[in-house]
């Protein structure tokens, strides 16, 4: 399905879903209370069949106060692929976890909250994945900092 | 002290006692041990897809150094080629390889990142500012990633380490650690020659210098 059609269907499934301008894929911007039914749909509709959450990765925008979470769906046997855009507050990213839809999600969220910090609700296993349990922060976030990281010298 | 002694002075040593010690010995194992360096495998990031590139491969085969068989354990590894970024989280696991291998063992720190962190030196939560805050280093070979011919001038310039190096007459004594940057004006034909040169003599026990040097030893002894 061409990029035009698919918004279309996806906007078919969820009305308030809206067009995130500047994407070099088709990308729409949902509701994070809408994500797991949406995704559930997604993966079970015969013309859509995204059966696979190539990666989950999340965007600090700082001055916006938000953090911006990106979920790259791709469908494998049709060959497309959407972007669905979900933004949480800075000082309370919680979201509804996709590892009942797309298993692999589980790690990509453990990456998630290890690197944004974003509260995944209902994660069987939120822990952090790379870095060390006792890890102090969350490195991605635009504001991070500590005594380990050199300033460049001007 | 008999035929063969009288034969080869310098390659006999007498030691109070009547006991003898084959001073060439020193040369030999320092020959082989230069010439069958077992590199572990162990490589963390961009550097390791090139230091396998170059290292594997036919134009650039490490096999003519004696130094192919990669170990997949540290036990049995003895030369530690530091290849790519390492993360506070590696640190330690690097620590305990390095701490595994059998002596005498060496370390090359090939790439930016592992001799000052490199381009994630800055603004980095994790990346550590070179390997040799975690494990000595030998040798430092530069770039990003080095080159072929650097990486070999590198495995070079440790080959001439463990032949002028630790020894049984000085045991535990380690060369400083050199930065094997290909000097400036160093082309690869130089490289090349040189390895020719490494391949066509060099990996032969030159016996005249050894006995010289047996010599010179004993002659320090008796004056002793
Ligand atoms: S020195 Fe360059 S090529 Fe080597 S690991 Fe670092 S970034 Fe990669």
């Amino acid at each position: 399905m061409d990029a035009p059609n698919l918004i279309a269907a996806v906007q078919a499934l969820q009305p308030d879903a809206t067009v995130r301008a500047q994407s070099d894929r088709p990308t729409l911007i949902v509701p994070a209370h809408a994500l797991v039914a949406l995704a559930t749909r997604l993966r079970d509709d015969p013309a859509l069949r995204f059966d696979l959450l190539e990666t989950h990765t999340a965007v600090d925008w700082l001055d916006e106060d938000r953090l911006e979470l990106l979920y790259l769906l791709t469908s494998v046997p049709l060959g497309h692929h959407l972007t669905l855009s979900v933004s949480v507050d800075r000082d309370a990213p919680l979201v509804p976890t996709l590892c009942k839809v797309y298993p692999i999600a589980e790690w990509l969220e453990r990456e998630a909250y290890d690197m944004f910090g974003i509260l995944y609700d209902d994660h069987p296993d939120l822990r952090r994945l790379f870095l060390e349990d006792d890890w102090v922060g969350f490195p991605l976030r635009k504001d991070y900092e500590d005594d380990f990281m050199l300033e460049r010298p001007e | 002290m008999g035929v063969i002694t009288d034969n080869l002075p310098g390659v006999l040593e007498p030691l109070p006692g009547g006991s003898v010690l084959v001073t060439a010995v020193d040369q030999l194992i320092n020959w082989s041990r230069s010439n069958s360096l077992w590199p572990l495998t162990f490589g963390t990031s961009c550097c390791a897809i090139e230091m396998m590139m170059a290292t594997g491969a036919a134009r650039h085969d490490m096999a003519r150094f004696g130094a192919e068989v990669a170990r997949p354990s540290p036990r049995q590894a003895d030369l530690l080629v530091i290849a790519g970024t390492i993360v506070k989280r590696m640190a330690p696991r690097l620590r305990t390889l390095y701490e595994q291998m059998a002596e005498p063992r060496y370390v090359m720190a090939t790439g930016s990142c592992a001799i000052c962190g490199g381009p994630f030196m800055y603004h980095s939560y994790t990346t550590i500012r070179g390997a040799d805050e975690i494990i000595p280093v030998d040798v430092y070979v530069p770039g990003c990633p080095p080159r072929p011919e650097a990486f070999f001038y590198g495995l070079l310039t440790l080959q001439k380490m463990i032949r002028e190096g630790e020894s049984i007459r000085h045991p535990g004594e380690r060369r400083r650690p050199v930065l094997a940057a290909l000097p400036e004006g160093m082309t690869l034909d130089d490289i090349r020659k040189e390895m020719q040169d490494l391949l066509s003599h060099d990996a032969n026990v030159n016996m005249t210098d050894a006995a010289a040097e047996g010599a010179h030893y004993s002659a320090e002894l008796k004056d002793f």
